[in-house]
């Protein structure tokens, strides 16, 4: 599989991961309507992206050896 | 050697090569670490260094694996721009349908060359190329290899005009994104407050309807806006970030709020009353403000190497075959004949040998007064005759020009980063991502604590009339964290240090003072201790004549007693000084010693005629034994009178106190009796006191370093101000000189002859070599002064201080401004005044951080170095008071 790809795998998973522990803490906890939950999940989601994008890329590329 | 020069030697043993690849479109730092990256990650790239105030990068790479073209490709990729080269060339000898098919055909195969366009009608050929592939004069080669005439069209390609018409481009372009985001900003604004006074009434209703400003701002979005989502995107996919990124989510968020707003008011984000729509719109046009400001005013940063560029003449007349042939400069060769008339640009470097002009050089060499050129004297290309003409021999041309070395150096010095640089980089190069982790902790803060703790139904946005009594925990969390991203700013810090650089070494060229690189002008800075050589720094190299005594009577008096019949001297007379000099120097007129061509050349400048010796018998050691006019000539050191038993008594004791003074003096006998004595010393240079002084005023401590003896030293010392002295050190000890003055814990900068005291200048923790002309290339110095003038050494330090000061203070106003903005945007505030930054303003607050770095360093633009401006009006130390010596020999 190439760099590219598994990166995407990487950081896709874990910003949707960071999304849904949110909006699984909103759910359980508080009293917060389906807007904060979903568009609060879906900004954890976008920043989580942005910042694990260029963190995980050149991490993975580093560790396959593939720098194209 | 110098770091750079053992780097630059390795590089070519292992085969690397380095390049300076134009990049266009960087607007911050992010940018910088974004093509850094992308080019480091090319396959034979080993190191990529941008400047992003130059928009250059310096690439060091195999060439057998990557090459320029491929670095255009990725730079391309990842949103930026590779500007083309552009050659306007006026071919002849073509006809349609065929030639210019074949022309086009065999430039568009050349690696590098990007486009090419033949107009046979106009006999016209423009080719757009990379030009670190592939050289102007390569293309013109091709086309006369297939039997046509080339010539160069006399405007348009020169770097200078192909750089402005860069900047221009991109002014116009920022222009366009301003007229169109800013006059729909404005409506967008109207509209959203037509509800609030002084509007209300004002303003026609519809113009708040939001379906209204939907329609205006979303064309503003997928306009002007654009440029971020597709440039922030194109960068996230190869795992880069950069400023767009921080405007694309604050952009976007705005809007998306702005748009559920309008057609969900429901959903909980502040409803129709909070729909935003100008924050995105006001957004887009803050940032497309700033753009275009630092577009105006960032390229002026480089005005002195445009200056430089200016200076390259494009025409020359040539003298071949007896005709005068005018051709575009880069056809001027070695050994032509040029012909240079009053007004004219000297064309290329060269040796007068017909004609008498004097030359403006003041724009390469800082040399404020013309300067006479007769032949046997150089000229430099780009300087301006002034009067008369002249005819002079090409030494050097095309890029061997002192000129293009010039150049070259400077833009050098401007694509090199300084070790201060280093911590702006580090934290420019993550502050993109620290920037949303930080925007997405202050959200969750908000979302889950910040809200339920403060939030306020009457809070306010600061400079707004907005009231946000509607808007949920979701919609308000969000907003602080759109205005974090937003009001963050690393273009400031990215800029600090290249912006302040570029200014400095550009000034300190118009003085004729060349930094090697910006660690140069860091170290530069940092010294503490300057050890001047003696010989050809402080005094000027070469031995002069600076006293002639007759045996008795003092200097001059003209007393001739002569009891002889043929009017000879006897013993015990006395001669003339003109005599005296006359004889001395005709005994000396064959003699190849520096001493004798010294008392020859002021002979010879005084109108004495001098006689051709009878005989001439040097002495080694000692002096010479002549005849001249059949009288016998006796000149010589003490031993040589001695041992012919002249009597020295009546000239011993003004001999000491010449030598006490740092002169050589020779006796001279003529017919076996003493007839008097010249003294010949290396006289100091006129500014050589008034330089000491400056470095002592700069609070330096000043060493001179001399092979000479200690009474030597110390007499010249004296006279300098001086009051430490490194005597008797031989030409390959000044080095562990040097590392001795470094082991006391300063910093030292050592100033000579870049030449011969090129180990001493690279041992010192920056050199500078005086004097080196025009030749710049060969100096081994970190800093190159080009005059011959010890007072461009302080000129240097001031220059070099003068910029750290401008560096520092851009980094202040940056971190400064960052440190500020960013927890005001963040709400720190909030739970007492219950207002919050709106993100239009944070946009605002960005766009005037850059702007004001870049402003601030314009000051740079009208400094002049104090030395530069005339003498001190009342010096602390006169150049010869008296001084206590302290002379260290060497053994």
């Amino acid at each position: 599989m190439r760099a590219g790809t598994i990166a995407a795998v990487v950081y896709t998973g874990l910003s949707l991961a960071a999304g849904l522990v949110f909006l699984a803490i909103t759910t359980a906890f508080g009293n917060y309507n389906w807007v904060a939950r979903i568009g609060g999940a879906v900004w954890v989601f976008a920043l989580c992206m942005i910042i694990l994008m260029p963190t995980v890329i050149p991490l993975v590329r580093e560790r396959m050896g593939d720098r194209a | 050697m110098t770091t750079e020069q053992t780097e630059k030697r390795e590089k070519k043993r292992t085969g690397t090569e380095e390049i300076t690849l134009p990049v266009a479109g960087m607007t911050c730092a992010a940018c910088v670490r974004k093509v850094e990256k992308a080019l480091s990650g090319l396959p034979g790239v080993q190191e990529a260094n941008v400047n992003l105030p130059a928009g250059k990068a310096a690439v060091t790479y195999d060439p057998s694996v990557a090459s320029p073209s491929d670095m255009e490709r990725v730079v391309t990729d990842i949103g930026y721009e590779v500007p083309l080269a552009r050659l306007d060339l006026l071919v002849l000898g073509m006809t349609p349908g065929h030639c210019d098919l074949i022309i086009e055909k065999a430039l568009r195969a050349m690696p590098g060359v990007r486009n090419v366009v033949v107009n046979c009608a106009t006999d016209s050929v423009k080719v757009g190329f990379l030009d670190v592939a592939v050289s102007p004069a390569t293309i013109k080669k091709t086309i006369r290899e297939l039997g046509y005439e080339v010539s160069e069209k006399g405007e348009g390609e020169a770097g200078a005009d192909r750089e402005r018409e860069l900047r221009r481009l991109e002014i116009g372009r920022q222009l366009v994104n301003m007229l169109v985001a800013w006059p729909l900003g404005a409506i967008v604004m109207l509209g959203t407050f037509s509800d609030y006074e002084p509007l209300k009434g004002i303003v026609p209703s519809f113009m708040g309807e939001k379906l209204f400003l939907f329609a205006l701002t979303t064309p503003l979005v997928l306009g002007p806006g654009r440029q971020f989502f597709v440039n922030s995107w194109n960068g996230l996919r190869r795992g880069l970030t950069d400023m767009n990124l921080l405007y694309a989510t604050g952009i976007g968020a705005a809007y998306l709020i702005a748009v559920i707003n309008t057609f969900f008011p429901d959903a909980g984000f502040g409803g129709e009353k909070a729909t935003f729509y100008e924050a995105a719109a006001l957004l887009i046009a803050f940032i497309v403000l700033g753009r275009y400001l630092e577009a105006l005013t960032r390229g002026r940063t480089s005005e002195a190497i445009r200056k430089l560029m200016h200076l390259q003449p494009r025409r020359a007349t040539v003298v071949r075959g007896g005709q005068e042939i005018e051709l575009p400069v880069d056809e001027v060769e070695v050994g032509d004949i040029v012909l240079v008339r009053p007004g004219e640009s000297v064309p290329v470097d060269g040796v007068v040998v017909e004609g008498y002009s004097a030359v403006d050089e003041a724009m390469v060499t800082g040399e404020s007064m013309p300067v006479d050129k007769r032949p046997g004297d150089e000229v430099i290309g780009g300087t301006i005759n002034k009067t008369g003409a002249f005819r002079f021999r090409a030494v050097r041309v095309g890029a061997e020009t002192a000129l293009a070395q010039i150049i070259k150096l400077v833009e050098d010095a401007q694509t090199s980063k300084a070790p201060i640089q280093a911590l702006a980089d580090r934290v420019a190069g993550n502050f993109i991502l620290a920037v949303h982790a930080l925007a997405l902790v202050v959200f969750l803060f908000w979302f889950f604590a910040g809200y339920h703790l403060w939030f306020d139904a009457d809070t306010k946005l600061i400079l707004t009339p907005y009231s946000l009594e509607n808007l949920e925990v979701f919609g308000f969390a969000l907003l602080i964290s759109v205005t974090v991203l937003v009001i963050s700013c690393p273009c400031a810090v990215g800029l600090a240090t290249p912006a302040a650089m570029m200014a400095g070494t550009g000034k300190a060229a118009e003085y004729g003072i060349l930094f090697k690189g910006a660690t140069a002008v860091e170290a530069l800075s940092k010294a503490r201790v300057v050890v001047l050589d003696k010989t050809g720094t402080l005094t000027k190299g070469e031995p002069s004549l600076t006293d002639v005594i007759p045996a008795s009577g003092p200097p001059g008096e003209s007393e001739l007693v002569a009891d002889r019949p043929d009017g000879l001297p006897v013993h015990g007379a006395t001669v003339t000084r003109d005599e005296l000099l006359r004889l001395a120097a005709a005994a000396e007129k064959n003699s190849e010693h520096p001493l004798a061509e010294a008392i020859v050349r002021a002979a010879r400048e005084q109108g004495l005629d001098l006689a051709e010796p009878e005989s001439f018998d040097s002495i080694p050691g000692l002096g010479i034994d002549a005849k001249i006019e059949a009288r016998s000539v006796l000149l010589g050191n003490r031993k040589l009178m001695t041992d012919r038993s002249i009597d020295l008594s009546s000239l011993a004791a003004e001999a000491e106190r010449l030598e006490a003074e740092g002169k050589t003096a020779m006796f001279i006998a003529v017919d076996g009796a003493l007839a008097g004595l010249v003294a010949v010393a290396d006289t100091l240079k006129e500014t050589s006191a008034r330089a000491v002084s400056e470095l002592k005023r700069l609070g330096l401590d000043v060493v001179m370093i001399t092979g000479d003896n200690k009474r030597t030293a110390s007499a010249v010392a004296a006279q300098l101000g001086i009051e430490r002295v490194l005597a008797e050190v031989l030409p390959q000890d000044k080095t562990s000189e040097v590392r001795r003055l470094q082991g006391e814990g300063k910093a030292v900068a050592m100033v000579g002859d870049g030449v011969n005291d090129a180990p001493a200048l690279a041992q010192a923790d920056v050199g500078i070599a005086i004097g080196s002309g025009t030749d710049v290339a060969k100096e081994t110095g970190d800093v190159i002064l080009i005059r011959d003038d010890v007072l461009d050494v302080a000129a240097a330090i001031q220059v070099a201080r003068a910029t750290m000061r401008l560096v520092k203070q851009n980094l202040l106003w940056a971190f400064g401004y960052n440190s500020a903005a960013i927890p005001l945007a963040a709400g720190v505030l909030y739970p007492f005044f219950s207002q919050i930054v709106s993100p239009e303003l944070a946009a605002l607050l960005m766009a005037t951080s850059s702007f004001s770095v870049t402003m601030n360093t314009l000051r740079m633009r009208g400094y002049q170095p104090p030395v530069k401006r005339g003498p001190p009006p009342a010096s602390p130390e006169p150049a010869r008071r008296e001084v206590r010596t302290a002379v260290e020999a060497r053994p």
